[in-house]
């Protein structure tokens, strides 16, 4: 895990509630999508991801349900509550106002670098 | 939704926090076999991925953890654990648990149990539906300035009232009396309450079978009826439901049984085991006797001012005749209805409620003794603690720990108190004084249960937070190692000796008060002598059974000189009541002739009326004049004795009232005083002697004419004997009562001394409790002060050993502890010195004959406890002077 993929703390809730908004999914599919979407930008640590998806249940923003997988195996499948969506909301509004205030900041530096 | 959610999940991780374990199991193993798959996919070996995958995850408990810990589990866990690390450290200190729980189990048990008695007696509504509503019907007068607030109804009032009061859902009267029952085995005397129609139904609740009384068993010449209470027909007729129609002979007449109560039934204050109708005749209704208590429920939203109010406009349109209104005016009779529950009750609060106060301030001796006990362990943890936070343990989590097993101790306390609580009023039921009311009633409930619960939770509390505040914090988390307790740190415990002394001097000069009060009543000359040689006994001679009234005192002297006739019997005589005698209370205006004009109502005056030989068997002297005499009853003399108090104030000397006339009312016929008696406390020790009249016994003229002569007929006979009391006596006093007429029942057989005692029962136990709450302050108070100084001497042991080895004299290091005690239990004295006068005012309704101020109650209080605490501080001080520096320099 290197450090430019690391994430920012707060966005990894941004990118789980985003990820399982399109679909119920378990665990390791949020992790695997987060990373295919990122097109391997961003990496989700296995040691975060669950702590993170147990927080936002008890926060009341996913919920959680047992379910058959696509190969017929139990798996865990997480879902967005009510909540969840205005949660969600709200903190992509958020995120974009960051990255466009951080992005203004830094300006033309960063992308005669990139 | 949320919420509901965030619940959902809260309540799932507590309550099945297995499965929950399971789940989260399961769930990163999916996790894992995913990761797995992929990399075999990838062109992996089946080995080498599950390493990998393995070795991203990390550490698999930790991340366990880290997923518990975003669930919440985590306080439950940790309160979990913590409970059982402190119960384990509690249990490794045994001698430390077991006196703190078992101080504890006694403060809060002490404290429940009054507590119980408080609340049944004085909280708890009274037994009855709706029981709010219920009023005591009551009317205020000011005879000579003289106020009475609870002045009974008159028959006239009843009429009025029934007729034309509109608050009222049911309303009555009744009285309470004795009845005789015969033909069934031996003659009883019964305890009877005579009620009109409304007073049962006024309580809400219907009869067990049959029914209550109706008009027409309220009608003068209808067939007598009678109600029975449960107990009375489980007794005499095992509760047969056959009994309804039967009759019954009362009093020489037949009554027919209509009713039975329900179970338990509680009236008013009383017990009964008859209830008879009363019966006004229809004719006239007296207007001025003032003897039937009021009762009555309220109309629902009605409350006691508008009831008053509606009150006052019935007894104005019942004034219409010139008569009442001029008695209405010259009394200022005003309505003055109150909650029925003070009937009940009584003024028994002030008792309980400095009880309660009392009890309280040994609890919070109690709680500094245990503050006191966990601070001195909490100090001698300081390196575990210290140890612990080096390893990384929060200091929230210490206060934790400590709050905790702080809890322990109050909870096993308060249970243990339960226990001792439960039982302690079990006794109360069965031996309590019979004088509290609502005895039978008294339980422990749920409200005691949460009052014991907050009792607990409130001292765990308080030397919880004493413990941490004294350790917990984060920078008194220090080493332990090489510090000496400097002045500063013991600021804390020196609270707690100030405290206890102060708190213990209000409790010594409260029992105090109370042993000063005690002694002061007991020494009281009450009018009579040696009321444990006084045998009493009640007679009544029914009109049925003797109608000519003649007769009736015919029958009395001859049972009077059976009774005289009895070997060892010194003097025999008879009475409408003996002093202590709770009947008979109502008094009587008493006009003095050349003293009270005729135009205002004369002093309301105690009255009674005694045979001749009566004050010789109470043993009451004549202060001046003669006695009855036969010859004065059998002819109908007009005379009277009268009362030292009152000859005093009606002719300023008592030899001066011979020859003076007095007269009953304001137009009743002349009486000649005779003599004058000494003062008799017959309304009890700590009640001011009445001033009495006593009339002779025997017949008495009409003050009308068309009426018939009258004749008391219930009387108490006191006899005089040193074998008073004695079964043999006993049996010979019924023969000789017998011998006069078999049919005449004996009632209120017992010894004046049993009314004596019972008379002081209120008065002897506060003095118990408090003794007891005032020797446990001391105790605990004594203790505390020991624990405190004999800690400061251990904990200083080190520097005490330096100065002596660089030669501190023994004597000055001795007077440094000793001054040390010395201020603090002054300190502690004044305090308590201030706080007992301050609060001694609420006790004062308790006390007679001294002041709440009584300054050698203080006195003697100040020096108790001062005493006391200074050889509390002696021993730990001589005991510093005494240590071997070089033992314990050599051992540190």
């Amino acid at each position: 895990m290197s450090d430019d993929t690391d994430l920012l703390s707060g966005t990894l809730d941004l990118l789980i509630l985003q990820t399982i908004a399109l679909e119920p999914m378990h665990g390791w599919a949020v992790a695997q999508r987060i990373q295919v979407i990122s097109r391997d930008l961003l990496k989700v640590q296995q040691g975060s991801l669950y702590p993170a998806l147990h927080r936002l249940e008890n926060q009341g923003w996913i919920q959680s349900e047992w379910g058959a997988s696509d190969n017929k195996r139990r798996a865990k499948y997480y879902s967005l509550t009510r909540a969840g969506k205005k949660q969600l909301a709200k903190e992509t509004l958020k995120w974009q106002r960051l990255s466009s205030g951080v992005n203004l900041v830094l300006g033309q530096r960063v992308l005669v670098r990139s | 939704m949320r919420m509901w959610n965030v619940l959902k999940t809260r309540i799932r991780s507590l309550l099945l926090r297995k499965r929950a374990e399971m789940e989260l199991d399961e769930e990163l193993r999916v996790h894992i076999e995913r990761e797995i798959e992929r990399k075999v996919k990838s062109g992996a070996s089946t080995e080498d991925a599950r390493c990998e995958a393995e070795r991203e995850f990390g550490g698999l408990e930790r991340l366990k953890e880290e997923c518990r810990d975003a669930r919440g589990w985590q306080l439950l866990d940790a309160l979990m654990q913590d409970a059982r690390y402190g119960l384990r450290v509690l249990l490794r200190a045994p001698a430390f648990l077991f006196a703190v729980v078992l101080m504890l189990g006694i403060g809060i048990g002490a404290n429940t149990a009054i507590f119980s008695v408080l609340n049944t007696v004085l909280i708890r509504p009274l037994p009855y539906p709706g029981s709010d509503a219920l009023v005591g019907v009551f009317n205020r007068f000011v005879i000579q300035g003289q106020v009475f607030e609870d002045a009974a109804l008159s028959p006239g009032m009843y009429a009025a009232c029934k007729d034309s009061a509109s608050v009222f859902e049911n309303f009555g009267v009744w009285t309470s009396g004795a009845a005789t029952v015969t033909g069934m085995g031996d003659p009883e005397q019964l305890m009877s309450v005579t009620a009109t129609e409304g007073v049962l139904p006024a309580l809400g609740v219907p009869a067990y079978i049959g029914r209550w009384f109706s008009n027409e068993d309220d009608t003068a010449g209808s067939p007598p009826t009678v109600i029975l209470t449960y107990g009375y027909w489980q007794r005499k007729f095992g509760g047969d439901r056959g009994v309804l129609g039967r009759t019954i002979v009362i009093d020489f007449v037949p009554h027919q049984i209509i009713g039975v109560t329900p179970r338990d039934l509680q009236f008013v204050n009383l017990f009964p085991d008859i209830f008879l109708p009363q019966r006004f005749p229809k004719s006239s209704l007296r207007p001025d006797v003032f003897s039937y208590n009021g009762i009555a429920r309220l109309k629902p939203g009605v409350t006691i001012a508008q009831a008053n109010q509606d009150l006052a406009r019935v007894w104005k349109a019942w004034g219409e005749t010139e008569a009442v209104r001029k008695m209405l005016e010259m009394l200022a009779v005003e309505p003055n209805l109150r909650p029925l529950k003070k009937d009940v009750t009584g003024d028994v609060g002030s008792v309980l409620r400095v009880l309660m106060g009392a009890l309280g301030l040994v609890l919070l001796l109690v709680c500094a003794n245990v503050a006191n006990l966990v601070l001195v362990r909490a100090q001698s943890r300081q390196q575990e603690f210290a140890i612990r936070a080096a390893l990384g343990a929060g200091w929230e989590r210490i206060a934790r720990e400590l709050m905790v097993e702080s809890l322990i101790l109050g909870i096993l306390g308060g249970a243990l108190g339960w226990v001792l609580a439960y039982f302690g009023l079990r006794v109360l039921v069965t031996r309590g004084p019979a004088t509290l009311p609502r005895l039978a009633e008294i339980s422990t409930d749920g409200t005691a249960l949460a009052f014991a619960l907050a009792c607990s939770l409130g001292s765990s509390l308080l030397f919880g937070l004493a413990a941490v505040l004294r350790s917990g914090i984060p920078n008194r988390i220090e080493s332990a190692r090489g510090a000496t307790q400097g002045a500063k740190q013991l600021r804390a415990q020196n609270a707690l000796v100030v405290t206890q002394v102060a708190v213990a001097f209000v409790l010594l000069v409260a029992s105090g008060l109370i042993i000063r009060s005690f002694l002061a009543v007991r020494a009281v000359t009450p009018g009579f002598t040696h009321p444990e040689w006084i045998q009493t006994v009640r007679i009544s001679i029914p009109e049925a059974l003797t109608p000519d009234p003649e007769r009736v005192i015919g029958t009395q002297h001859e049972i009077l000189s059976k009774l005289s006739a009895i070997p060892g019997v010194t003097s025999a005589g008879f009475a409408s009541g003996l002093p202590l005698e709770s009947e008979n209370r109502n008094g009587i205006v008493v006009a003095v002739e050349g003293k009270t004009s005729a135009d205002q109502m004369p002093p309301n005056r105690a009255f009674k009326n005694i045979s001749p030989g009566l004050l010789a068997a109470q043993g009451t002297r004549l202060v001046a004049g003669r006695n009855f005499t036969w010859d004065d009853v059998l002819r109908q003399r007009l005379v009277a004795l009268v009362s030292e108090n009152m000859a005093r104030e009606s002719w300023g000397d008592p030899a001066n009232a011979l020859g003076k006339r007095i007269r009953m009312g304001r137009d009743g016929p002349w009486i000649e005083v005779l003599g004058v008696a000494e003062n008799v406390y017959a309304d009890g020790l700590t009640q001011p002697a009445p001033p009495t009249v006593y009339f002779r016994v025997g017949l008495v003229q009409p003050d009308r004419p068309g009426r018939s002569a009258g004749v008391r007929r219930s009387v108490t006979f006191a006899i005089r004997s040193e074998r008073a009391g004695t079964e043999v006596f006993l049996r010979e006093i019924a023969t000789a009562i017998h011998a006069v007429n078999a049919s005449l029942p004996l009632a209120k057989v017992r010894t004046l001394n049993d009314v004596y005692r019972q008379s002081l029962a209120r008065t002897s136990f506060a003095l118990i409790l408090l003794g007891i709450a005032g020797a446990m302050a001391l105790t605990l108070a004594i203790v505390g002060v020991y624990g405190v100084l004999a800690y400061a001497v251990a904990q200083r042991r080190r520097e005490v050993s330096i100065r002596l080895a660089l030669g501190a004299e023994p004597r000055v290091v001795k007077w440094f502890f000793v001054r040390k005690g010395l201020m603090l239990n002054c300190i502690g004295g004044i305090l308590g010195l201030a706080l007992a006068g301050a609060l001694s005012r609420s006790i004062s309704s308790l006390l007679f004959g001294i002041k709440p101020l009584d300054p050698l109650t203080y006195i003697a209080s100040g020096v108790l406890i001062v005493t006391a605490a200074m050889a509390a501080s002696y021993v730990p001080a001589r005991k510093a002077a005494s240590v071997d520096p070089m033992e314990t320099l050599r051992s540190e």
